[in-house]
């Protein structure tokens, strides 16, 4: 009989805390403030969950040297597992190069260009990497790149990290922005049937009020409608891997929708 | 000073999806283990010793390295921890080299080991793809599958290969696992071999890599045991020698490698562009391969005087967490000129059997990858290689390359961050 110990209903009891200034900006001027809620939200979970112990199970199996046939022989030994959680809030600068991601919020994609070599580079540098320019200053030289770009190389993912398996399936890239040097890792709003390395992108922004300042508010979509993808295109010209990607993008979104509720399906999210 | 270093043992405790020992008695175990093949050895013989392991926050425990050399009773010994993500394991085994050949020490123990199934496969997934920038790479997908499928549609569309090819890397190194009785594929799958067939059938990742085209998930541990050559004989009449080793880095994001000046001086080895590719500032590596591994891969082999790989070493062990990367490090490593990966899985150049056998220990894919120890294990296998050895330690069925002289093993890092290279040789 399989015993389950521990697996009491549980529940997070956050007791609220006071919070205090925050010391280590005591002397500079905080010239907006749109965290507070955050911290006041995320820092009693912080405090609650930190190491405590939410539950054990008793496991019996393998054990010990040797081969695998070895583990197997022998009679199973019961280990006890705990399960112990963790969160943090952490506060991070994004540094000299704050310019871009505030432009975000602005809906602009912003590129820095090295003085000494001309380099353009978005994602943007605030010192030139090019060893010629001995650390050049670029943090004073920004410049607003058109919302074009090419597809560089792509994915399409059916599996994701924790924080992004609710948007299964998605595509992802690295597009070079018209006149950057560099390339922008980017969400790909386009049907996997249409992209093709080398194809002419637009960037897009997530609507104002969902804009948090990271790359998740930028996506790029085609910028040529109803573009077939060249015959000579590495995903396309193979008729059963595109078949078989589509069959399993769909099964990507029955298990999302299974699993988290959401209909990623075309039709409902639009691309 | 300028002395030869060998590999004298390594102890495996086998990496498999879940242990219910932890990390320091799966150390123990694999120490245990190289205790076994070097009877000679005693703790006042080992001067020092090079941690490998790879995360912090998998196991919630910093300094972990701490307990390791405590919980084996060395913790008198000067030590320390060697990090540097995937290319961890070789690059600990580099810093024991520069260790013992500068003079400094003359035996160094490297316990190496990982546990990464803690926490639940999309959370271990979301803090290895935290070692990619996460202000610029992590957000978009967070996932280093995605990252890696993207490198490899890049060069596929260069240079031609296919999925099928991906697939036939995927079989013969699975294949290759099921001849190693610690494989975590044999543990988890059994003895029968796969085919193309069951290639197709598995389950799609991240285009075009599928779930048998990827590194497993592995707990595991691995001890080896490093000599100069006046101390060689205490401990083994069979060492491996280490005759060349190069590290190699490059950029920290991917995407930044299409103005990579650091290796504008490889302009002459500068991809072909097909005339539908538009060109850009620096041609080469991009990211279609590995720079970080072809210079480390220069370095080693300048050290080692091997001036054509292919004819010159008998087999490889190459860090392969997608099976593209296999691929490209044919071309990378030189055993093929740039854009002819697809020629060497065509020809089965690199099955048993063919000219150099490349991942006859199964690999990353199959037979395990516990970060800090997965270097380790296939050094350790590749030890067995060259002193011919694989039979007894395998089996009648064990993968034994006849002869084999001379092998070459690489450590991979990031996507690309960090590359390391050392060649070995028999006796
Ligand atoms: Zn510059």
């Amino acid at each position: 009989m399989e015993e389950k110990e521990g697996l009491k209903e549980q529940t997070l009891r956050v007791r609220p805390i006071k919070r205090g200034a925050e010391k280590k900006y005591r002397d500079y001027p905080t010239v907006l403030d749109k965290s507070t809620e955050a911290h006041e939200f995320w820092e009693p979970i912080v405090h609650q969950g930190l190491w405590d112990i939410k539950g054990h199970k008793i496991v019996k199996g393998p054990w010990g040297g040797g081969s695998v046939e070895d583990a197997k022989k022998r009679p199973p030994r019961e280990f006890m597992v705990i399960d112990r959680a963790s969160f943090a809030l952490y506060s991070h600068s994004y540094g000299l190069v704050s310019p871009f991601f505030r432009g975000l919020l602005e809906g602009k994609l912003m590129g820095t260009k090295c003085p000494e070599c001309g380099t353009v580079y978005c994602p943007p540098r605030a010192h030139c990497w090019n060893p010629e320019c001995r650390v050049a200053d670029c943090y004073d030289n920004w410049m607003n790149l058109p919302l074009t770009g090419i597809i560089h190389t792509f994915t399409v993912q059916c599996l994701a990290a924790a924080p992004f398996e609710h948007m299964l399936p998605f595509s992802m890239g690295y597009v070079q922005v018209d006149g950057a040097d560099t390339t922008l890792p980017t969400l790909l709003h386009m049907r996997p049937r249409e992209i093709f390395i080398g194809k002419k992108v637009k960037f897009e922004f997530v609507p104002e009020e969902k804009r948090k300042g990271d790359l998740m508010d930028v996506y790029a979509v085609p910028a040529i409608l109803d573009e077939k993808a060249p015959e000579w295109a590495c995903l396309q010209k193979d008729a059963e891997q595109m078949k078989v990607l589509e069959d399993s993008i769909k099964a990507t979104q029955e298990f999302i929708k299974k699993r988290y509720g959401i209909d990623n399906s075309p039709e409902e999210r639009g691309w | 000073m300028n002395r030869r270093v060998a590999i004298c043992g390594g102890g495996i405790f086998r990496p498999d999806l879940w242990h219910g020992e932890n990390a320091e008695e799966g150390v123990a175990i694999a120490y245990k283990g190289l205790l076994k093949q070097c009877p000679n050895l005693r703790a006042d013989d080992i001067d020092g010793l090079v941690m490998s392991y790879f995360s912090d926050h998998l196991n919630q425990q910093l300094c972990m390295g701490w307990i390791i050399q405590d919980y084996l009773g060395l913790h008198a010994k000067p030590g320390y921890r060697v990090e540097s993500g995937g290319a961890t394991s070789l690059d600990a085994l580099i810093n024991a080299y520069y260790l013992i050949q500068s003079g400094f020490y003359d035996v160094i123990l490297i316990p190496g080991w990982e546990y990464m199934c803690e926490v639940d496969v999309a959370s271990t997934n979301e803090m290895i793809a935290s070692a990619a920038d996460t202000d610029w790479d992590f957000p978009v997908g967070g996932y280093y599958n995605a990252y890696y499928a993207s490198l490899e549609v890049r060069h596929m569309q260069l240079y031609g290969e296919t999925c099928e090819d991906l697939g036939r890397i995927a079989v013969k190194n699975h294949n290759n696992s099921t001849h190693i009785p610690w494989s975590q594929w044999l543990s988890q799958h059994g003895p029968e071999p796969i085919t193309l067939e069951d290639y197709w059938k598995s389950r799609m990742v991240s285009w075009p890599y599928r779930v048998l085209n990827n590194a497993v998930m592995s707990e595991g541990a691995c001890c080896i045991l490093m000599a100069a050559e006046e101390k060689v004989k205490k401990f083994t009449d069979t060492p491996m020698w280490i005759t060349g080793v190069g590290i190699g880095t490059d950029s920290m994001r991917p995407g930044d490698r299409t103005a990579n000046f650091v290796y504008e001086g490889f302009k002459d080895e500068a991809a072909i562009y097909p005339d539908f590719v538009k060109s850009i500032k620096t041609p080469y590596p991009e990211m279609a391969n590995f720079a970080s591994l072809h210079i480390a891969a220069k370095r080693a082999y300048a050290q080692a005087g091997i001036t054509n790989p292919m004819k010159e070493v008998d087999l490889m062990e190459l860090f392969t967490p997608y099976d593209g990367v296999e691929l490209c490090l044919y071309e990378d490593t030189g055993l093929c000129g740039r854009g002819e990966g697809k020629n060497v899985v065509r020809e089965g150049t690199a099955e048993y059997g063919g000219e150099c056998p490349v991942n006859l220990s199964g690999g990353l894919t199959a037979t395990g990858h516990p970060v800090g120890a997965t270097s380790l294990y296939y050094t350790t296998f590749l030890h067995w290689q060259l002193t011919g050895k694989v039979k007894d330690f395998c089996g009648p069925d064990g993968l034994q390359v006849d002869d084999a002289k001379r092998a070459v093993i690489t450590g991979h890092g990031g996507t690309g961050c960090q590359g390391a290279v050392v060649v070995y040789e028999g006796d």
